[in-house]
């Protein structure tokens, strides 16, 4: 991929009247809000392209990293200029001290990827001058192409300009597939991001055999009102849930899920109450909710690797799998999880949730990073491909039997070969595969809730 | 030509330059600030110098800031910064060069 295919050049004239625009309006900004933080955003592009839709979407990557970095400061306003001629550009007002801003903006300018790509300006009113990035205590930013001072190779015209559209392009993909980091937010963000990752899940559409806008999917007594009703029901909830994990005090990390599942417990019951007994989201509220506990108790500790989170919710479900699905022998109501288990030994939601959400972390948030197209483009990709690499066990309990797994294989591998949701192709197959759905009442209820949780930490990650 | 008003072009913005132009008595002189090397200093100042002959002004006191501007954009500022000075029209004149 080139970002800056499309991108219109533009003129000497245009890139200085920019420069002029921008400090009055830094300056008109600075006396709005006199006792907060302006911060300017940028790229930092040579060469004649400064826009392009690739470009656009590098800005917004970085950005929501820059925003996810920012974590529990308060913004304020944003004002966004994606569309200039000269560049996207952001700024952000933030009510909180010049230094705790300007530390945050080190720390992005730090980042080897950003770090060359984009400006970051910081400055207030009181202050004298914006923030440089020796002011910083920063080393001159380096060139692109070689290890010294970017001006000076700027000024000495040492590279030529594609040897710099290459190595751009070389950060963009690395940027695509560095690991996402979870930052520490505030919970009304962490409640929110949970909520939304809910809603994006039913709205994105059309998903085989699922409930969205413009099917009811293999499901007759739920429609997408049902589902935006049902994850309204669960605000407080996850509320309960990030306190659980914020909260708590030593001990082993199980205690904390004991208490989440009493939580989980009641947050089932308004469930039904929100959707008249129907079971809409009994999945998401245990994993939803096992991730938000997470969340909240590793962001204790500052930023966090999807590693180290993988860690906790493995820690605080150490066990799960034995106890809850042995103990399921001899019982005499099943849930669909206990009698896939003792039929086929699959361990189902327990059993990713037991090892820390594997095809989460290691195969959905990599695809979904790398992913091209609308949201709801990436997010049907995304799903196909979490239906591709789980035994669900709703599409199991519905088909009555294990056998519907290669089925399922082979559909996707098809829905792929005809390229996905991006061709008109790949889109009208999902289209059939719904009515097939339809007509054999199946469904794919363990991917959805896998999309969720893939969605939830996409956007705590800053990649959606 | 003299100077007639202390005029100012460019902003602080990086790969920018500010150019302040006031009346002089003395040629060009030059207050120079810049964030690279001093390696280009001489060849920010032949630059405006070069500007400032177009205009005929002879006499003016000359203060930069440079953020690692290029040579072009040095010139266009420079540009902007006489006509300011001059009191010409807010325009750069590119018939001149």
């Amino acid at each position: 991929m080139n970002i800056f295919q499309d991108g219109q050049p533009i003129d000497l004239e245009t890139v200085l009247a920019n420069k002029d625009w921008r400090t009055a309006f830094q300056t008109q900004l600075e006396k709005h809000y006199p006792d907060d933080v302006v911060v300017s955003v940028k790229l930092n592009i040579p060469g004649p392209i400064k826009n392009s839709p690739g470009l656009q979407q590098l800005f917004q990557q970085g950005f929501n990293r820059l925003r996810m970095m920012l974590g529990r400061l308060h913004v304020k306003d944003i004002k966004f200029f994606v569309a200039r001629p000269s560049g996207p550009e952001t700024f952000l007002i933030v009510s909180e001290d010049i230094t705790t801003v300007k530390r945050v903006a080190v720390l992005f300018e730090s980042d080897m990827l950003t770090g060359r790509l984009f400006d970051v300006d910081v400055m207030a009113y009181h202050n004298e001058k914006q923030l440089s990035r020796q002011a910083l205590g920063l080393p001159a930013r380096q060139c692109l192409i070689c290890d010294k001072d970017a001006k000076v190779c700027m000024k000495l015209g040492a590279h030529t300009l594609t040897e710099g559209y290459q190595v751009i392009n070389q950060l963009y993909k690395k940027m695509a597939t560095t690991p996402l980091r979870i930052w520490p937010q505030t919970q009304a963000a962490v409640v929110q991001y949970a909520l939304s990752a809910l809603l994006y899940e039913v709205s994105v559409n059309p998903k085989p055999g699922l409930v969205d806008p413009v099917s009811n999917g293999a499901h007759d007594d739920m429609t997408v009102f049902t589902f935006i009703d049902s994850s309204l029901a669960l605000t407080n909830y996850f509320n309960q849930a990030y306190r659980i994990g914020l909260d708590y005090s030593g001990g082993e990390l199980t205690s904390i899920f004991q208490m989440l599942r009493k939580a989980g417990i009641a947050a089932e019951k308004q469930m039904f109450v929100a959707t008249n007994g129907i079971n809409t989201h009994k999945g998401a509220i245990f994993s939803l909710g096992i991730l938000v506990t997470a969340i909240a108790y590793i962001s204790r500790q500052g930023v966090a690797s999807l590693q180290q989170l993988q860690q906790v919710v493995q820690g605080m479900l150490q066990g799960i799998v034995t106890q809850d699905l042995n103990h399921s022998f001899g019982k005499r109501v099943l849930t669909a999880g206990e009698k896939q288990y003792q039929a086929y030994q699959l361990t189902g939601v327990r059993g990713e949730a037991a090892a820390g959400f594997p095809t989460v972390m290691a195969i959905a948030l990599p695809f979904l990073q790398q992913a091209s197209g609308t949201t709801n483009q990436k997010l049907l990709d995304t799903l196909m491909v979490i239906a591709d690499n789980i035994n669900d066990t709703n599409l199991i309990k519905r088909a009555g039997t294990i056998a519907i797994i290669p089925e399922l294989k082979q559909w996707i591998n098809h829905y792929f070969e005809l390229g996905g949701s991006v061709t008109p192709e790949g889109l009208s197959y999902l289209y059939t595969l719904d009515e097939h759905f339809m007509t054999r009442n199946l469904s794919i209820g363990g991917a959805a809730d896998n999309l969720i949780l893939t969605t939830f930490l996409a956007k705590m990650g800053g990649i959606l | 030509m003299e100077i007639k008003k202390t005029a100012m072009a460019g902003t602080l913005e990086s790969s920018d330059v500010q150019i302040m132009l006031s009346q002089g008595s003395d040629g060009i002189t030059f207050d120079l600030v810049s964030d690279v090397a001093k390696q280009f200093d001489d060849a920010i100042k032949a630059t405006i110098t070069a500007v400032l002959a177009l205009y005929g002004v002879d006499n003016a006191e000359v203060k930069v800031v440079d953020k690692g501007a290029l040579d072009m954009v040095i010139k266009a500022r420079a540009m902007t910064a006489v006509q300011r000075a001059l009191d010409l029209a807010d325009e750069p004149n590119w018939e001149v060069m």
